[in-house]
């Protein structure tokens, strides 16, 4: 997301240098190659529901049939699929998710959210910003995807209009627990590559 | 219909998708995709990450790009890799995104007819995602006969 940059930043650049174990680390796979796999598998039901905001009508998505007679064995995940499907569960049993009466409160804990690298400035705001996914063949109902490995490609240290911050970028393999056992398990079914934004937002005025 | 390889121009436009972003849109989408950020479904939230308003989230929109193109590709059209998809500006909810594509380039690769798609993503203030590509393939009608 670009923004137009503060004249402030030329004047105070502390903040930048609170980045530079971030910038330092560049190249440092931050879960060392440990795999997180998705809450669930990929099923029909949760596929559908995918479909409905995107009003996305493809046979090969909801037509069991359909997708068989493509040759697959049952339907198919849509291939941005990858982004949900790799995602933790929220919550498990034994965990408290929400520990605030706060009507904005956020979850003690989030896959989306800027979980934070333990190194650097904490960040309080936090998007995405870019993607570039390599689809090595389509995923089936019944799988279910991981992510292996967060290794950081950049650090981008940067005033926006929202805050200041750094632009990283992570990338991750898509792994599935099926596939043929040529392929080893598990099976590399596509490369991800994710920008972020990650930043301190700006005081609002009254508040500076 | 199936789309052959060989019926493919470049500069041939794909049919645009227009996606009105309501709120309930939003929620739904922020409810299938399990992106629950905040700034995605609440708007005080969203302004106090100094946003305008709510917005809509990545997956959301990456999943517009792939509406685009397999509406145009059809069933036997197969997508390789989406690059580029870079955030330009918020796709504000109240607001209108429509995703635009043509056909960039085509070739011919170990057999397959590949096809790379520019696309992006457009609402009242401009581009807000993109321009990149989707990089799809397409049945050859040599393989055919």
């Amino acid at each position: 997301m670009s923004h137009s940059t503060s004249t402030s930043a030329a004047t105070d650049t502390g903040w930048q240098e609170e980045w530079q174990p971030v910038v330092d680390a560049v190249g440092r796979d931050f879960l060392d190659g440990v795999i997180t796999w998705g809450g669930d598998p990929v099923e029909p039901g949760a596929i559908r529901r995918y479909l409905e905001p995107l009003e996305l009508d493809c046979a090969l998505h909801t037509d069991r049939e359909a997708a068989r007679a493509a040759g697959f064995d049952d339907v198919t995940m849509p291939y941005t699929g990858v982004m949900p499907w790799t995602l933790p569960a929220a919550w498990e049993p034994g965990q408290v998710l929400f520990d605030s009466y706060d009507r904005d409160a956020q979850p003690v804990r989030s896959a989306i959210n800027d979980a934070g690298l333990g190194i650097g400035p904490r960040t309080t705001g936090f998007f995405g910003t870019d993607v570039e996914i390599d689809f090595l063949r389509p995923v089936v109902a019944g799988e279910r995807l991981g992510r292996r490995g967060k290794r950081l490609l950049s650090c981008k240290p940067k005033e926006t209009s929202v805050g200041r911050g750094a632009f990283l970028t992570f990338e991750s393999e898509v792994v599935s627990d099926r596939g043929p056992a040529a392929s080893g398990y598990p099976e590399v079914v596509g490369r991800i590559r994710i920008g972020t934004y990650a930043y301190v937002p700006h005081a609002k005025d009254g508040e500076r | 219909m199936t789309r052959y390889f060989e019926d493919v121009t470049i500069g041939e436009a794909l049919p645009s998708v227009a996606y009105p972003l309501t709120v309930y849109r939003l929620v739904m989408a922020a409810g299938t995709n399990r992106d629950f950020n905040s700034i995605h479904h609440n708007s005080e939230y969203a302004r106090g990450t100094g946003a305008e308003e709510m917005y809509a989230n990545t997956s959301f929109l990456m999943g517009t790009w792939e509406r685009c193109v397999r509406d145009w590709i059809g069933t036997e059209g197969t997508i390789r890799a989406l690059r580029g998809f870079r955030m330009k500006a918020f796709n504000y909810v109240g607001d209108t995104t429509t995703v635009h594509a043509e056909v960039a380039t085509t070739r011919v690769e170990d057999g397959l007819g590949v096809v790379e798609v520019a696309i992006r993503c457009e609402n009242s203030q401009g581009v807000t995602v993109g321009p990149g590509v989707v990089e799809v393939t397409l049945p050859r009608r040599e393989e055919e006969s």
